[in-house]
């Protein structure tokens, strides 16, 4: 196994080149004792390459290397592995070796990758979380990024749900990034969802190797939801490579006044699948829903809280983008004051939330 | 021949008589000045001898020594000049042995031999009269200043000559100088005041204003750029209640030390108004140096400290705040010993949601997350969580702006202020404290009963609303406020959803 922590480390030789060579020799232990002149054999080595896998031995102690592997608990899962998932393989450019923390999906369960924005609406967060706790619920696994925004509230909404959810890190898989999100990244490895990388162990949040992480997360998933995106987002490579895979996309719809929604409306205009309500995506993937799912197009069961009628206008006036107090109480026409009083009480309900001072958002 | 002369200067906010000694004797010809003494003071002796000379003294060619004592205080300051000039003259026989008896004199000499006003007049006379001390004379500039101070005989003088004249006929020169009466009046209202009725819309945030005042609870204001926050916390003074007597001579006192007394207003007669730049040092804000002065929150006491763009103070100017916002002083430790200034402010703050302003609106904030995570992590929550009143200064709508409603003018809001201000002096007679905001924790219980109703609303709200201890009490403070103001002995659950509302801000991104 040392052998092949090595080679699957080796910098400067592609992953298709990695593969290439292993189906001549099977053997890692093999590649590492050959002598230069024949690696000459393999046309397709260029010297470059073959001086850099040379090299590669010299500051690499095997031993050492894969103690430090196996102490952080992180696996190595080869292109060539049983255990390597299906999906991925039928890719572009798959990637030879993934570091896995924890599991790796399932091949009986769909999954489902969620996507979207790191700077996200009230609204985007919402249907995020709305989406993936739905999907969950059904027994879908969610894949996606643990970023900030779209990708970590739909994750969290996973776990919430005792889910198995995994994300795809841009960095080693023992790097957690965004920093603030350890928590969500301690409790998707509790609730046996795993962390996957390319990336060797270590390696630090590059910009450059997000959008290749995001072929991963596309490559693993049965179907990408792309909840929010600018026009021009990383969100949208990851729809286009989904659909360069064959993957279907489904895009929450947006208003076209919102730049948070212009990158998701283009897609929906290039043909991509409309969000509307869980159940219709259940029915769509052809996921059985045995529970019945909350169509939260609707104000929850008015029934089941019961709001005095001042309670209800200021309830109806709220929306999932934040309104202050003052829009409140002039669109409600009843005074600041009162409403005020009514937010904390709807509040203490559990139906609004504060998202900052003064400004209120509906749950 | 040793003559003594008294006088006085201060350490920190600490009154320090000194008896100023000339010893006049054969020898070489020299002025000689002993007795820990600071650079300035050592200079009074080159001063102190020319404005004689120009008083059309001549001074011997003697030697000539002068003592500070006691020689462990340090003497900082150039009112020892005139103090100094008594004493040799004294020494030299020009005013007689005992016609400086029991006379505190203070005040800088220039070359001509004029006096000129120096700072900390009125706490040195105050502390004078009750050592018994018969007569002060002082600065003719500084005059009013000591006249505050009942029971004493001042004395002000424009120049050497007065004093010489002052101690061969005492009754005859203060019968032509008697210019100024004793009766100083009490001018309020007299520079115009901003109006509170000058500010359209934003009804909300007035009301914020005026529970925070009424309760004397900290308050911030966060909103967007442009959104009148500025110019609301500019109008606090003006709905302020009026300056007690003892309130006035407090706030005075530390006003001469500092040297802002104005002229013509001996007693300070509105609430400070202390308005901040962001730039301020942690000494400026809080007080020091080498012989501790009072800094901003000191000048502010019984008033407003104004603190906008609150985000961008540095961190450490910020942490220095909190013990005085708890304690209401602030002890300056230094080798010499321990230094406590009265800090007993208002404090309103103001800022931006984010930085470029605009959050939460999303199509407006270019602002990441990360950034306006960043930015509100700026304050700590410590600092935070002893402001009792958060509030957002939304952005004013064109109707509001257009419409001329009449809206209450800052004597109408004062005058309900202060019902409720003597609604808690009276419920809390015999406390160490009188107003909401300074309940200690173990009164509320006391004085801060919630109904049924409200207790339930309370215990929801403190699991719903992720409440600390800390933030409980406040808000039950604020309640206890926004009853007062309507005169209710009971706080009601509308009171409380209203101070539920003005709790601080809760950094929602610190997700996990």
């Amino acid at each position: 196994m040392e052998f092949e922590y090595w080679f699957a480390a080796v910098q400067n030789v592609s992953d298709q080149k990695k593969i290439l060579l292993k189906n001549e020799i099977p053997s890692a232990r093999e590649i590492y004792y050959i002598e230069e002149k024949e690696f000459h054999r393999f046309s397709f080595l260029t010297d470059a390459e073959i001086s850099s896998i040379l090299k590669s031995k010299e500051a690499w102690n095997l031993g050492v290397k894969l103690q430090e592997l196996k102490k952080q608990k992180i696996r190595l899962v080869l292109f060539d592995s049983e255990e390597y998932p299906e999906k991925l393989k039928t890719i572009y450019h798959p990637p030879y070796a993934l570091y896995v923390k924890g599991n790796l999906p399932s091949k009986d369960v769909p999954s489902i990758a969620i996507v979207g924005a790191r700077k996200c609406t009230p609204y985007g967060e919402k249907c995020a979380m709305e989406f993936a706790s739905s999907l969950s619920k059904c027994g879908a696994e969610i894949i996606s990024g643990l970023a900030s925004g779209i990708d970590g509230m739909s994750q969290r909404a996973a776990v919430n749900e005792d889910a198995r959810t995994f994300a795809v890190l841009g960095s080693g898989v023992d790097v957690c990034y965004p920093r603030n999100h350890i928590g969500l990244y301690m409790d998707i490895l509790e609730h046996e969802g795993g962390i996957i990388s390319e990336q060797l162990p270590g390696t630090k949040p590059f910009g450059w190797n997000f959008p290749m992480r995001n072929r991963i997360i596309s490559g693993l998933s049965d179907a990408v939801l792309v909840i929010e995106a600018k026009e021009k987002s990383g969100s949208l490579i990851t729809a286009d490579l989904a659909m360069d895979q064959g993957k279907e996309v489904y895009v929450l719809p947006g208003p076209v006044t919102s730049a948070y929604s212009q990158g998701c409306n283009r897609l929906i205009k290039q043909g991509a699948g409309i969000l509307l309500t869980p159940e219709e995506l259940m029915e769509d993937l052809k996921i059985s829903s045995q529970i019945s799912l909350r169509d939260f197009t609707k104000n929850r069961d008015e029934k089941e809280i019961r709001l005095e009628r001042t309670e209800k206008l200021v309830y109806s006036c709220l929306d999932f983008h934040s309104k202050n107090i003052d829009t409140l109480a002039k669109e409600a026409n009843i005074p600041a004051l009162a409403v005020m009083n009514h937010l904390i009480s709807l509040e203490l309900k559990g139906l609004v939330k504060e998202i900052s001072k003064n400004n209120y958002v509906k749950i | 021949m040793v003559s003594t002369v008294l006088s006085a200067t201060m350490d920190g906010l600490k009154v320090e008589f000194v008896r100023v000694e000339a010893d006049v004797s054969n020898g070489l010809p020299l002025l000689h000045m002993v007795g820990y003494l600071s650079a300035e003071v050592k200079d009074a002796g080159e001063r102190v001898r020319t404005a004689i000379g120009n008083t059309g003294i001549r001074i011997p060619p003697k030697r000539i020594i002068i003592n500070l004592s006691p020689a462990t205080v340090k003497k900082r300051g150039a009112s020892f000049d005139l103090p100094i000039a008594a004493a040799i003259l004294t020494a030299l026989g020009v005013i007689g042995e005992d016609a400086l008896k029991d006379i505190l004199l203070i005040g800088e000499l220039n070359l001509e031999g004029k006096v000129l006003k120096v700072p900390g007049i009125l706490p040195i006379v105050m502390e004078a009269q009750k050592k018994g001390c018969q007569t002060c004379m002082i600065p003719s500039e500084n005059e009013m200043e000591g006249q505050v101070v009942q029971g004493i005989n001042i004395i002000g003088v424009k120049h050497l000559q007065d004093v010489l004249d002052y101690v061969s006929h005492p009754a005859e020169f203060q019968k032509q100088h008697r210019g100024i009466h004793r009766a100083v009046r009490i001018k309020y209202g007299k520079e115009k005041q901003l109006d509170f009725c000058d500010i359209q819309g934003q009804e909300m945030l007035k009301r914020a204003v005026e529970v925070a005042v009424a309760g004397q609870h900290n308050l911030l204001l966060v909103g967007t750029p442009g959104s009148s926050k500025t110019m609301i916390a500019k109008r606090v003074p003006s709905i302020l209640p009026p300056l007690t007597e003892e309130e006035r001579i407090e706030i005075s006192k530390i006003y001469s030390i500092m040297g802002l007394l104005k002229e013509d207003e001996p007693l300070v007669s509105t609430r400070p108004f202390r308005e901040l730049h962001h730039t301020v040092t942690k000494t400026a804000l809080v007080g020091g140096g080498m012989i501790p002065r009072p800094g901003e929150i000191s000048l502010a006491h019984c008033g407003v400290l104004m603190m906008d763009e609150l985000a961008e103070y540095p961190k450490n100017v910020l942490e220095v705040l909190r013990q005085p916002l708890e304690e209401h002083e602030i002890q300056i430790v230094r080798v010499r010993g321990a230094y406590v200034f009265p800090a007993e402010f208002f404090l309103v703050a103001a800022m931006n949601p984010c930085p470029c302003g605009y959050y939460p609106d999303m199509e407006k904030c270019r602002c990441t997350k990360s950034e306006v995570d960043h930015y509100l992590g700026k304050i700590s929550q410590p600092f935070l969580s002893r402001i009792d009143i958060c509030v957002e200064a939304p952005r004013v709508a064109y109707q509001d702006l257009k419409e001329q409603k009449t809206c209450d003018s800052s004597a109408a809001i004062r005058e309900r202020v202060c019902a409720a201000r003597n609604i808690q002096k009276a419920r809390y007679q015999g406390k160490a404290f009188t107003t909401n905001s300074r309940i200690p924790e173990s009164d509320i219980q006391t004085f801060c009963r919630l109904d049924e109703e409200g207790e339930k609303m309370m215990k929801l709200a403190y699991e719903k609303m992720n409440l600390t201890a800390r933030t409980y009490y406040k808000v039950l403070r604020v309640a206890r406020t926004i009853a007062d103001l309507e005169g209710k002995t009971q706080i009601r659950c509308i009171h409380l959803s209203e101070a539920l509302s003005y709790r601080e801000m809760n950094h929602k991104y610190w997700e996990s």
